[in-house]
């Protein structure tokens, strides 16, 4: 809602602009963050434990490395997730499965998060997700326009998809596009999150989101979310694209699944992909 | 009905004093025939009289005897009539206006030492002429933008048109235009309201000490009367201003008996056609007002008006996302006199306001429109008892059906189906009566109740869940069915309504008062600011009515033979079921929108210190606001009370003009309030790719203050041909005159440079400040014959 009533409004007004200002913050504790997923698909299992940091100050937040992390499922399976077993530097925080696994359709996970003494834990379940059946492309009439006035980088083709959306289930569903086998989004604080409410059995070309230049490789994983992954995906748009709860709400932490006092989410999905080489004509 | 008119019949009979006489008639202004409101009649010699109601009638009984009668108002010539009373007698008396320019020959007038004598507190009369000379955004004439500067009203920031009277909400506010409410004042999302100035007559603000003829919501009235329309001779107005360009006509239809008024107001589209038309996309932005009345009288004691007023904002881009909104509202009204003390208003009133979102697209192409429609009859008697004793009762009924939204695919290939959120219906009655009673010469007392009975009908099939609280795992019990007509909930209220004035001496006076107010129509938004897209919603199954009760007391001065005023006025209001969204609720496309649905409870308190002076070439006031509002919301900050999205602490508003001479009139305004609290982060973390903030405590901090200077000057043009009509007014304006880059909003991202490219690794944060208006000069050229 920022984007389009701020944006309108300072259009109206010809004059108006944004400008920096610094935020007198008071600090308060730091909080444990947990983002885990659990999936279908192999090599897609993960928890990663961090903590929050000050407003301000960049850099990589400060990631949990002894923490306990355990996935047990309702049929009495149970895995442990150990910490960067490979050691590499860009892995600190994450914890993956000590051997091969996957979800399963149907079944429900936990998570259990031990650091320093505090337990969190966390439940979600693993929903089926419709196939793409077929994908295709073409040029986006803005993004052409566009590319006409300025030399541009090319990116003017969106991918079109073709599914069917099953009626007798309530189903939502995340999005994530891949350019070149590496996450994109049109905006950082993107997230392509939908539910089915209002919508009908055949999705017949519905746009991407993300535009690719000619011969650019494209993927797009779809992933199922239950409710509660619906519910904090959503909050997820809210508080990225808050306008200062001017015209929108005011901005809110998201509702996570996480117990214990924990920000983030447990995400348990099953995941299809479709991969297409944009040919560009 | 049958018992109501019964009524009427026994009043007009029984109190019928046998040893007295009326004198009754209506007072108009002579150039233009309009009815003056709050003309003060008085019996000279004896300190009694009255004023004229909001129809220009005036109803006052004597015993036989020679009388001296003097009627004044602000702005016109007093005028003395002498009656031998020996039998009822009916007058109609035409007041000459002293106005000389261009400069509105109505004004809104009241007896000059009103401020003091007046049972009414926590009220302003919004005098148009002096607005005229006042600075304005774009030049527009503005009422609410006016209205934001009195002393106990906050707004959300400059460009709303929202306002928040003594801590209430924004949906807290009756708006009416010739008795038909307006549900959303806006024009281009608030920088300007729905009221053209060329066509409002009289307007009046309550905010404490709510007369019982109005109910429905818990703050305050802003009562907008348009013009009849000039019934002496066919005249005209109109402006041509940088941004829209207005024509006003009126003129008799038969001469003293009939008149119409006709007006109609648009903006540019090219004004906005540089900054939206870009990469060849065409563009919409638009907005226009339409009003229209005609009145006739048939004999003296009836009068007949109809009136209309339809409005409409549309924004259109590119072809293919659009969205608009608008109200239209109709009028029918008589005046009546079953007697010549018992003065009648029946007004017939359709009120609609719609809105429609658009996308063009084959694929995922949909139109979502909502629609709220009103019906209403109201019954409103005045009955001159004798001159201590002015009896108000009346009845109001309305109908209201509200759609909440209808989604549905605009072409074949759309991904969409159609949904339709239920309608929901709505049966309202209400009766009140209202005493007001002089007792002695220092005391006046208003007392009286109003009581609304309030009922939510089928046809309706009611979700029930498990817990009807509970946003993230809905589960659904079944459905209630409710047939046409069968009351699905039904909220009985009686609203008590008390005032009370001591006149301490003839310049200074207490005065005190309570209200209870019921709410059953309630916008609940989750923004400061409500825009055209929130949904109004009626009290149900599972809303409640909103309650507030307020007490204020008051003291009034007047110095140098009225020509000052000065108030100080305390406050407290205490309000049940203020309603709010839970944190992070889904409010589009959501089939279980009652579940986000919170109320809660919420108190104001304030002191409001006002001084005013209304005559003289120097004119204006300024007013300074001390006050709090606090809320407490299950489901919202964890439960816990935090400041209202609108609690500015301290605010302080000048108006001033200066009428140099005939030729120039200088206009200035300064206001200053407390930055609203905003809700900012008190760290981030990751989450994936994403830098996210972390929330603690809502409201916790404040915007920057706001504080603003404003000036105008008005050079009336000296007429080329001062033997015609025509005259024509230039107006200058330069808003923000210091240019202060004044907060809007707050808003966080990850840091970006100029071209909007990530800083570094993307993982510094920094926070941004929206303003609207940094110094912005505009012109108007207004002209009436």
């Amino acid at each position: 809602m920022r984007n389009v009533l701020i944006i309108l409004l300072i259009g109206v007004v010809l004059a108006g602009c944004d400008e920096p200002i610094t935020l007198d913050i008071n600090q308060t504790p730091s909080r444990l963050v947990i983002e885990g997923q659990v999936t279908d698909s192999p090599g897609l299992q993960y928890v990663r434990v961090s903590r929050s940091g000050d407003f301000y100050k960049n850099g990589t937040t400060q990631r949990v490395t002894n923490a306990q992390v355990i996935v047990r499922d309702d049929s009495g399976e149970q895995m442990t997730f150990t910490h960067n077993p490979r050691g590499s530097a860009d892995s600190v925080g994450y914890y993956i499965p000590s051997k091969n696994y996957v979800g399963v359709v149907g079944r429900t996970y936990t998570l259990s998060v031990s650091v320093d003494g505090n337990t969190y834990g966390s439940v979600d379940k693993l929903l089926r997700i419709t196939k793409i059946d077929s994908m295709g492309y073409r040029p986006n009439v803005f993004r052409e326009r566009e590319a006409e006035d300025e030399s541009g980088d090319g990116k003017i083709w969106e991918l079109l998809i073709y599914a069917k959306e099953p009626q007798d289930t309530e189903d939502n569903y995340l999005i994530k596009y891949y350019r070149n086998d590496s996450l994109v989004y049109n905006n950082e604080t993107d997230v392509y999150v939908l539910n089915d409410y209002g919508v009908g059995e055949n999705i017949d070309g519905v746009p991407s989101s993300v535009y690719y230049a000619p011969g650019d490789k494209a993927r797009v994983e779809m992933y199922s979310l239950s409710r509660d992954g619906f519910l904090f995906y959503s909050d997820l748009v809210s508080i990225l694209n808050s306008d200062g709860g001017m015209f929108g709400p005011p901005p809110a932490n998201p509702r996570s699944n996480i117990t214990g006092g924990a920000m983030g989410f447990f995400q348990v999905s099953a995941m299809t992909s479709k991969e297409v080489t944009v040919s560009g004509n | 009905m049958r018992l109501f008119y019964s009524l009427i019949l026994i009043l007009s009979t029984h109190f019928a004093f046998g040893q007295k006489f009326t004198i009754n008639g209506y007072v108009k202004d002579s150039g233009n025939g309009e009815e003056l409101i709050g003309v003060t009649v008085l019996v000279v010699g004896t300190g009694t009289g009255t004023v004229t109601n909001s129809y220009g009638f005036y109803s006052i009984t004597l015993p036989p005897g020679k009388y001296d009668i003097q009627y004044s108002y602000v702005g016109y010539r007093n005028q003395v009539k002498s009656f031998d009373l020996t039998q009822n007698v009916s007058e109609n008396i035409e007041l000459i206006s002293e106005a000389t320019t261009i400069d509105e020959v109505v004004i809104t007038g009241e007896r000059l030492d009103a401020n003091v004598t007046d049972i009414q507190m926590g009220h302003t009369k919004l005098n148009i002429a002096q607005i005229r000379k006042l600075p304005a955004m774009f030049g527009e004439v503005d009422i609410i933008k006016n209205v934001q500067l009195q002393p106990g009203v906050i707004t959300a920031g400059e460009g709303t048109s929202s306002f928040f009277v003594r801590g209430g909400s924004a949906d807290q506010n009756l708006i009416l235009i010739d008795e038909a409410p307006i549900y959303d004042p806006s024009h281009l999302f608030g920088l300007f309201s729905v009221f053209n100035g060329d066509v409002v007559k009289d307007s009046e603000l309550y905010r404490g000490g709510i007369p019982s003829r109005f109910g429905g919501r818990l703050s305050s009235i802003l009562e907008v009367r348009t013009k009849d329309g000039n019934n002496k001779q066919f005249s005209g107005a109109g402006g041509i201003g940088s941004l829209a360009s207005r024509l006003m006509l009126e003129g008799p239809i038969v001469k003293d008996k009939a008149s119409y008024i006709v007006s109609a107001r648009r903006s540019y589209q090219e004004i906005f056609a540089p900054l939206t038309n870009q990469n060849g996309q065409s563009n919409i932005v638009y907005f226009y007002d339409v009003n229209a009345k005609v009145n006739w009288k048939v004999k003296n004691n009836n009068r007949f008006f109809a009136a209309f007023y339809s409005g409409r904002d549309q924004f259109r881009f590119d072809r293919t996302f659009g969205f608009g909104w608008g109200n239209t509202t109709g009028t029918f009204r008589w005046n009546h006199l079953f007697s010549d003390r018992l003065f009648s208003n029946t007004t017939l009133i359709a009120s609609n306001f719609n809105y429609k979102l658009e996308l063009q697209d084959p694929v995922q192409g949909f139109a979502w429109t909502s629609k709220l429609q009103q019906y209403s009859l109201n019954n409103d008697l005045n009955y001159f008892i004798n001159t201590n004793n002015e009896l108000t009762f009346g009845y109001h009924l309305s109908y209201r059906v509200f759609q909440p939204g209808i989604i549905s695919p605009n072409t074949d290939g759309s991904i969409f189906m159609t949904i339709s959120q239920p309608k929901q219906y709505v049966f309202e009655n209400n009766f009140y009566v209202d005493n007001k009673q002089k007792i002695g010469s220092k005391v006046t007392l208003s007392y009286g109740a109003r009581l609304s009975i309030f009922q939510n009908i089928g046809p309706a099939d009611i979700t029930t869940y498990q817990d009807p609280q509970d946003n993230i795992q809905i589960i659904r019990t079944g459905t209630e069915h409710y047939d046409k007509f069968e009351p699905v909930k039904t909220y009985i209220n009686l609203e008590p309504r008390f005032a009370a004035t001591y006149l301490i001496n003839p310049v200074s006076s207490v005065k005190a008062s309570y209200n209870r107010m019921v709410q059953n129509t309630h916008l609940i938004a989750s923004g400061t600011v409500p825009v055209p897209f929130n949904t109004w919603s009626p009290s149900g199954y599972y809303l409640k009515p909103q309650l507030a009760d307020q007490y204020a007391i008051g003291y009034f001065r007047n110095f140098k033979e009225n020509k000052y005023e000065v108030s100080v006025e305390a406050f407290y209001k205490n309000m049940q079921h203020v309603t709010d969204f839970a944190d992070n609720a889904q409010l589009f496309f959501n089939p279980d929108l009652s579940v986000e649905f919170r109320q809660g409870s919420s108190y104001a308190k304030g002191l409001e210190f006002s001084g005013q002076k209304k005559e003289g070439k120097f004119t204006g006031f300024v007013s300074y606001t001390l006050s709090k509002v606090m809320r407490k919301v299950p489901g919202v900050n964890l439960g816990n009370e935090f400041p209202a999205n609108h609690d500015r602490r301290n605010v302080v508003n000048m108006a001033v003009t200066y009428d140099l001479n005939e030729r120039w009139q200088f206009g200035s305004i300064f206001t200053y309030s407390t930055g609203r609290p905003i809700t900012l982060p008190s760290g981030r973390y990751e989450f994936g790719t994403y830098n996210v903030d972390l929330i603690s405590e809502r409201n916790g901090y404040r915007l920057p203050a706001y504080h603003r200077l404003d000036l105008s000057a008005t050079w009336n043009k000296k007429p080329r041909h001062p033997e015609k009509r025509w005259r024509g007014q230039y107006v200058f304006s330069i808003y923000n005159v210091y240019n202060r880059h004044n907060p809007f909003t707050l808003y966080t991202r990850v840091a970006q440079d100029k071209d909007g490219n990530v800083i570094g690794d993307g993982t510094q944060k920094e926070a941004r400040m929206i303003y609207l208006f940094p110094i912005f000069p505009s012109f108007t050229y207004n002209f009436k014959f």
